[in-house]
């Protein structure tokens, strides 16, 4: 009375072993495409470049309720989840082994990602459940970074891996570098600068840095980000190209960003946004980050919306892992800081001119002389550096928002009408999920952070 | 073998009695001629079944008779006596130690409805029907006894012994606000004919349930089609019936402000070009206080004199908008709804011959929904064939072809594809409808449609004319069977039976679409394939005042179902709808399933005297669906049942007012087995990438040693009846424990999954349904009849897999935002229906806690908001004759239970409904201050504290009573004398006509919709939730028939 049903109940749609290729772009596709959504309807209201006029709990500092965007968690973890797929595979077949420098570095990107973002979190134990716990316990932040299997070891190990690889077998699936491993080695180590840089203010990461710069072998221009382009149309177009206009035009131009890019005269606002409806002469006009809709009557001609990027034209746009720019940034910063010898100002030039020209902007002739000069007048070189970094991050996640927190630059706004006592938040809360679903694990975390506070820092901003 | 001949009498005025039936025990049967005589060859020991309409059924030994006289007695409840239990089997009821509540054609069908389920409500006991959101053609749900499992409810349907689908197929959709939304295209039990049918009954435990299997473990409807046994010669049947739809609850608006925000509004874009023209909020300037504003259909003259509208947008720019007059439009929803018009037509023919009979049935409906341009049109071809080549063989077969279509069935949901998003949450209330009829902007046809908003609504007429999801489904259902009788004990059956649909549907929208600005067409192909073959063995004896029947028996079930969409976002061509026509790439969704179930099973009856009978059956499954694809260990699982009947008033002698009296007794217990694929892991395709391929691991962590859930069931029961059966009193308590539950675990998404597979969890389910008939009057001319079917079902979780927290068993969500869903949650204790949600912060009095600035503080804790299960239910109908008049209606009491309105939430957000026409200065939000513990004295002003008090984050200031008293329905008859020979008819003739109504009127606490709903999320249904539903409708309908 059994007969064929292994046959029966073998299910034909969906494989049971999956090519580690297909994980690898699924990975890669998904959390670019998700984050970069993130970054527009989240992020970019932490980080203060655009503001929301309605539905905008989230926008106005009430960050446990969410409405568009404002839930990275999940994203985080369903694509460790598969990633670690592709590490466990390349681990156990002698064919897939290509895979496993890439999905080490994958996994250190998407950890730091998550701690930086919400502090403590499952990690050792987490995004295992088919062969582990589905209850996994929160890891310190200060353990993701540093332990073994942690974010620089994994780091590490990737590097590593690539350098031993000696198959034949090439890397598929990769929409980063195209199957280029000297691309993933120098991802790595721009990684490895970013995060030292992060954990600088906890320990000593000057001589670590200094080997690296001394290398020399990190992402130096912007051919070698570590990027991927959206198209025009769907299904691989930036998400705010198919959402309503309606959703679009419920975000504007931030008065932060708009001061910040008028002092620079900054031409890149005109990449980022457009001039307002009713503007006469091509002008640009922000609004002050978090209004309240239900006392506040707003003409939306009044504000200057997203550029073309984000809607009309999405294949100039890039979902962002790590970027040339970025990476001079840093270093700028621990040149300015001591921890490396080298010209502060170098970098920074260099980093301004790299960010014009990703952004797709002809950099001003005069723009390193005015008031973004290294040592313009009224500010510091510091937070030159942090500011422009901030810039170019735009729809980068939660990332300007996250140097934010760890530098102070640049300046943000108090909200018109804050949800968080005129607070400007400095980590992201724990979803209700976990309070639910992984309840003792999560009363602890909770415990650590005054009850899953958003005004508590996280361990490398303590 | 003898020939006995014998005469069918009435007992009580001693008339013969024609075409009465007689069923020899032998196999032999026959009929009474004119004058009620027969004849029929027999032994001595063969019994004789004599039944005829009308009378009761008597059983009588032949023995040493030639000649016989029956005898048989009126029989106002004659319909209850023979009822089809499992397996097809005819019983009489009182053998049956457990509830089967039997309805024939003429109750169920009074009022037609186009969707057959809707027929049943009000009229079984402990038989819950909900109807979907979207009009005619729309799922309905159907429950026997509450929802005791935590993730299949689902009774099992059985036309003339083979089980048919009752599924509901959705499209492919997206929870984010992009792409299409949830479109319900029906279930599979509404295309059962109501013209065809004889009878329906309802098995509502697993006692009665139990031979069918792991699929009936909640419920069966057993449905008999009809056949022409009872024509006399050639007979033909024509009935035709009209109804005419009104809509019959609308929300109750406010109409005093119209269009803005902050008191202000000016059109000049519909995007945000203008005051407050973004966004359609109610909180604009007084309406009818004679205010000119430019508006969406204001005149803007161009220079060259021609007059577009200010929502020609693409026609001009930079001209001016002539501000008109600002104006109230208190009827445009009412104005939106059509008046609908269904028409059922339906011809048969029936005959009776000496070797058999036969009938064939055409129908056909047609419904024009109350929606504009929506409709369903069903024909309906059906045939039950019945031979007996031998008095020893019988050859039957009962097929039905059905092919049902729409031009366009509406979308469910919240979101820009359902007009009730642009029309009741965010329908200004200076909105005049009909100016929203022409929606193309002139020139601009197929490109650019015409609205009063163009940020994130669609015109209501473009989205039900221009993006409309049109099908078309054929289907096939019926079996052949073959009976053969050897000797005078011993029989078998073999029977084969299929149910196949095969349906295309198509998802077409037009360029300018919110969620398709370049148009999307997609192709959705569903196939669904269930054969049955089953053999049945029957040996029955009788020893002096014991009878045995042993029935031993096998069936092997096979289905699959596949489900394929291919869809575009982007067209090429404006106004072309084909997939060659895509100017992106193709997206495809491909799903496929296989099930097998083999079984076997047996069932034993013993009879003492006419008083005592005792059944037991033993059934054992073997479900592919529990297999892996490497073992079948745990495929298999046995169950058995014992029942038992005793009627007291055939073993002793009761006073007379009691007429029958019976107890019964029962227990049983069902496994259940799960769907295919749950027991391996596998990866999903995503999203691809430059055409390139992607896979995920599945969102789920699959278990290989799943077990199947076992209900166990205990049920007991009377049936009384007094006064020559004036009062007819039917009363079942019921207590069963579902085990083992197969459940969807949410596990937290730390783990890299959502949910992991589990055997666990216990549910008790306990309840009582009374049926108490009366016949207060009745003469020769007048009767009156009446019946009350009460229930009440509570299920009470015992425990779940995991001893803290809830489990999640279904949610009802705004777009892919987890703050705005409405969870229905379990913990130990609880029950099934709990409603969870989050609202404001309150002290221990209950009093909101208010910040210093007026505002409410949110809470998000999940908090119970409330059970969208009923405490009872009580349908309540009469039939009153008068002559060849006839009047009767029904009355549907549904006491408690909640449901969650998105309506009341977005549109008093929006501030269209009446709730928010108060707007002083300012308003005190009721509730003391967080910090002193004093009542709030701070004022906010009227926009703030209503978009705060009914804010969609929070559920639980959005919840009504569900409760509701309802006339559902209301016929008045005549029955036109026909004498033999008039006009050449013959005996039997009848003409009837009718005049019916449905769902004539509610009385229920929400003032903005009917209370019976059923929400869609995803792949399933959810109940206690309204969330943007259409109006239901309102019927008054006139009815002809015809027998000659």
């Amino acid at each position: 009375c059994t007969k064929d049903f292994e046959d029966i109940n073998t299910n034909p749609n969906a494989p049971i072993n999956a090519q580690p290729s297909l994980l690898l772009r699924q990975v890669i596709y998904d959390f670019g495409e998700q984050m970069s959504y993130e970054g527009f309807a989240a992020g970019d209201l932490l980080s203060q470049y655009r503001t929301a006029l309605d539905f905008n709990l989230f926008g106005r500092h009430d960050l446990k309720s969410p409405q568009l965007g404002g839930n990275p968690w999940p994203i985080f973890y369903k694509n460790l989840r598969d990633n670690q797929i592709i590490i466990n595979q390349s681990q156990n077949t002698l064919a897939f082994k290509v895979y496993e420098g890439p999905a080490l570095i994958l996994k250190a990107y998407l950890a730091a990602g998550l701690t930086d973002l919400f502090g403590d979190v499952p990690y050792s134990e987490a995004f295992n459940g088919v062969n582990g716990t589905v209850t996994p316990k929160y890891d310190l932040q200060e353990d993701i970074y540093l332990n073994p299997n942690g974010i620089l070891d994994n780091l590490n190990k990737g590097i590593e891996a690539i350098n031993n690889y000696s198959g034949v077998q090439t890397l598929e699936g990769d929409l980063l570098f195209n199957g280029d491993l000297n691309g993933w080695v120098k991802f790595a180590n721009s990684l490895k600068i970013k995060a030292l840089m992060r954990i600088s203010d906890k320990m000593d990461v000057s001589a670590e840095l200094q080997a690296i710069f001394d290398e020399g072998n990190y992402i130096s221009s912007n051919a070698e980000n570590a990027v991927f382009d959206f198209t025009n149309s769907a299904p691989n177009s930036f998400r705010m190209a198919r959402l309503r206009i309606g959703d679009f035009n419920n975000y504007v131009l931030s008065e932060t960003m708009e001061e910040i890019l008028t002092n620079y005269n900054d031409t890149r606002i005109g990449f980022f946004f457009r001039p307002f409806g009713n503007s006469t002469n091509g002008e640009f006009n922000g609004l002050l980050n978090g209004v309240d809709a239900t006392s506040t009557s707003i003409t939306l001609a009044d504000y200057s919306l997203s550029g073309t990027a984000f809607r009309e034209d999405t294949s100039v746009l890039d979902a962002n892992f790590s970027t040339a720019w970025e990476t001079s940034f840093f270093l700028a910063e621990a040149a300015q800081k001591g921890l490396i010898t080298a010209n502060a100002q170098n970098l920074y030039e260099t980093g301004v001119a790299q960010a014009f020209e990703y952004w797709q902007t002809d950099l001003p002739a005069n723009y390193l002389t005015g008031t973004a000069a290294f040592n313009a007048a009224g500010t510091t070189p510091l937070e030159q550096i942090i500011t422009q970094k901030w810039i170019g991050n735009v729809i980068n996640g939660y990332e300007g928002w996250t140097e934010f927190r760890r530098t102070g630059f640049p300046v943000l706004k108090t909200l018109q009408a804050s949800l968080n006592n005129d607070l400007i938040p400095v980590r992201m809360p724990y979803p209700a999920e976990e309070a639910a679903l992984n309840a003792a694990n999560y009363d602890q975390a909770a415990a650590a952070t005054n009850n899953n506070s958003i005004n508590v820092p996280v361990w490398w901003a303590e | 073998q003898t020939t006995i001949s014998g005469t069918v009498m009435s007992k009580t005025d001693g008339l013969p009695i024609p075409y009465a039936t007689i069923q020899a025990s032998n196999g032999e049967n026959t009929i009474s001629d004119d004058d009620g005589n027969f004849s029929i060859s027999a032994t001595t020991e063969t019994t004789l079944t004599i039944s005829s309409i009308g009378f009761k059924t008597q059983s009588i030994l032949i023995g040493n008779k030639k000649n016989i006289t029956i005898l048989l007695e009126d029989d106002t409840t004659n319909l209850d006596e023979v009822v089809v239990t499992a397996l097809g089997l005819e019983r009489e009821s009182k053998e049956l130690g457990y509830a089967v509540q039997t309805i024939s054609s003429d109750k169920l069908t009074e009022v037609k409805t186009v969707n057959f389920l809707d027929n049943l409500a009000g009229k079984f006991a402990g038989v819950t029907i909900s109807q979907g959101a979207t009009g005619v053609g729309s799922s309905s749900k159907i429950t026997i006894r509450g929802e005791a499992s935590f993730s299949n409810n689902n009774p099992l349907f059985v036309v003339d012994g083979i089980p048919i689908n009752n599924n509901t197929v959705f499209n492919n959709t997206s929870e984010a606000a992009a792409g299409f939304q949830e479109i319900d295209f029906g279930n599979g039990a509404m295309e059962v004919n109501a013209d065809d049918i004889e009878n329906v009954s309802v098995l509502k435990g697993p006692s009665a349930a139990a031979l069918y299997g792991t699929r009936a473990a909640n419920g069966v409807i057993v449905i008999t089609t009809k056949d022409g046994s009872k024509s006399k010669g050639l007979g033909i049947s024509i009935n035709t019936s009209v109804f005419i739809d009104t809509a019959f609850r609308l929300p109750d608006f406010q109409n005093s402000y119209g269009q803005g925000n902050s008191g202000q509004f000016e059109y000049v874009d519909g995007l945000g070009g203008g005051t407050n023209d973004n966004i359609t909020y109610s909180w604009g300037p007084r309406l009818d206080a004679g205010i000119f504003i430019p508006q969406f259909d204001s005149p803007v003259f161009l220079p060259d004199g021609s007059v577009v509208r200010g929502g020609d947008t693409s026609l001009y720019s930079g001209n001016a908008i002539t501000p008109t007059l600002f104006k109230s439009n208190p009827d445009n929803l009412k104005d939106f709804y059509e008046t609908g018009v269904t028409t059922i037509n339906n011809i048969s023919i029936g005959d009776n011959f000496d070797k058999g009979n036969y009938r064939l049935s055409f129908t056909d409906l047609r419904s024009e929904s109350i929606i504009p341009g929506v409709n369903l049109d069903r024909q309906t071809v059906s045939a039950k064939l019945k031979f007996e080549p031998t008095t020893k063989t019988t050859v039957t077969s009962s097929i039905s072809y059905v092919n049902s279509s729409s031009d366009n069935r509406p979308s469910n949901g919240y979101g820009s594809e359902n007009v009730n998003y642009s029309l009741v949450a965010w329908g200004p209330r200076n909105l005049d409808i009909n100016n929203l009829k022409a929606y193309w902007q002139p020139g601009l046809e197929d490109r650019q449609q015409y609205s009063f908003n163009y940020t994130f609504f669609d015109n209501p007429y473009f989205i039900l004319y221009e993006n409309r999801n049109s099908f078309n489904r054929d289907r096939v259902f019926g079996n052949v069977a073959l009976k053969q009788q050897f000797g005078e004990h011993f029989s078998a059956t073999i029977r084969t039976g299929m149910d196949y649909s095969s349906e295309t549907r198509k998802l077409r929208r037009a360029f300018s679409s919110n969620r398709f600005k370049n148009g999307g067409y997609a192709e959705h192909d569903v196939v669904y394939r269930e054969v049955n073959t089953d053999f049945l063995l029957n040996y029955n004896q009788t020893f002096g005042d014991f009878s045995f029947d042993i029935s031993a028996g096998g069936n092997r079930f096979d289905q699959f179902a596949s489900t394929k969409q291919t869809q575009t976002v982007n067209l090429a061509q404006p106004g072309i709808f084909n997939l060659n026509n895509a100017a992106s790439p193709l997206e495809v969704f491909q799903y496929e399933a296989n099930k097998r179930i083999n079984s076997l099973y047996g069932l034993a009856k013993f009879g003492y005297k006419d008083y005592l009978f005792l059944d037991i059956t033993g059934r054992n499954d073997w479900s592919s669906a529990l297999a892996t694809p490497f073992s079948v260990d745990g495929t298999s699982f046995f169950y058995p049942s014992v029942s038992t009947s005793f009627v007291v008033s055939n073993a002793f002698n009761l006073p007379e007012v009691i007429s029958f009296a019976k107890l019964r007794a029962s227990v049983a217990q069902v496994g259940n087995d799960t769907n295919p694929y749950q027991t391996t892991g596998a990866f999903v395709s995503q999203t691809p990438v430059n055409g390139q391929p992607t896979l995920s691991d599945q969102s789920f962590i699959s278990n290989a040693n799943l077990k199947p859930e076992s209900t166990t069931s205990f049920e007991t029961g009377f049936d009384f009846r007094f006064f020559k059966d004036r009062i007819r009193l039917d009363y079942t308590y019921y207590n069963a424990t579902t085990k083992d539950q197969i459940i969807s675990l949410p596990i937290p998404v730390s783990s890299g999954y959502n949910q992991q597979v589990v055997n666990g969890g216990e549910v008790n389910s306990e309840g009582v349904e009374i049926i108490l008939g009366l016949t207060p009057i009745k003469t020769n001319n007048f009767s009156w009849n009446t019946t009350f079917n009460f229930a009440t079902n509570k299920s009470t979780i015992k425990s779940l897999p995991q001893n803290d927290g809830r489990l999640t068993l279904a949610y009802s969500r705004i777009y892919d935002s987890a703050n705005q869903t409405v969870w229905f949650q379990v913990e130990e204790g609880g029950e099934i229906g709990d409603i969870y949600g989050t609202g404001y912060q309150k002290d221990a009095n209950g009093n909101f806690l208010i910040t210093d600035a007026g505002r409410y503080i949110a809470d998000n804790t999940l908090r119970k908001i409330g059970n969208y299960n009923p405490d009872f239910t009580l349908g309540f109908s009469n039939n009153f004759n008068y002559k060849n008049w006839n009047l009767g209606f029904l009355f549907d009491w549904r006491q408690g239970g909640e449901i969650v309105s998105r309506t009341r939430a977005l549109g008093n957000v929006g501030g269209q409904l009446a709730e928010t026409e108060f707007r002083p200065e300012g308003i005190i939000p009721q509730g003391v201050n967080v910090n002193t513990g004093l009542p709030n004295t701070v004022a906010v002003t009227a926009e703030s504290y209503y978009r705060q008090f009914y804010d969609r984050n929070h559920e639980e200031n959005n919840v009504y009573d569900a409760s509701y008293l309802k006339l559902r329905q209301l016929s008045i008859g005549y029955d036109l004398d026909l004498k033999p020979g008039f006009l050449g008819l013959k005996e039997g003739a009848s003409a009837n006509f009718s005049i019916i109504g449905n769902n004539l009127f509610v009385i229920t606490e929400n003032p903005h919709f009917d209370p019976e709903q059923l929400a869609v999320q995803g792949n399933g249904f959810v109940s206690g939730v309204e969330d943007m539903s259409y109006a239901t409708t309102r019927s008054i309908g006139f009815k002809a028939s015809f027998n000659f």
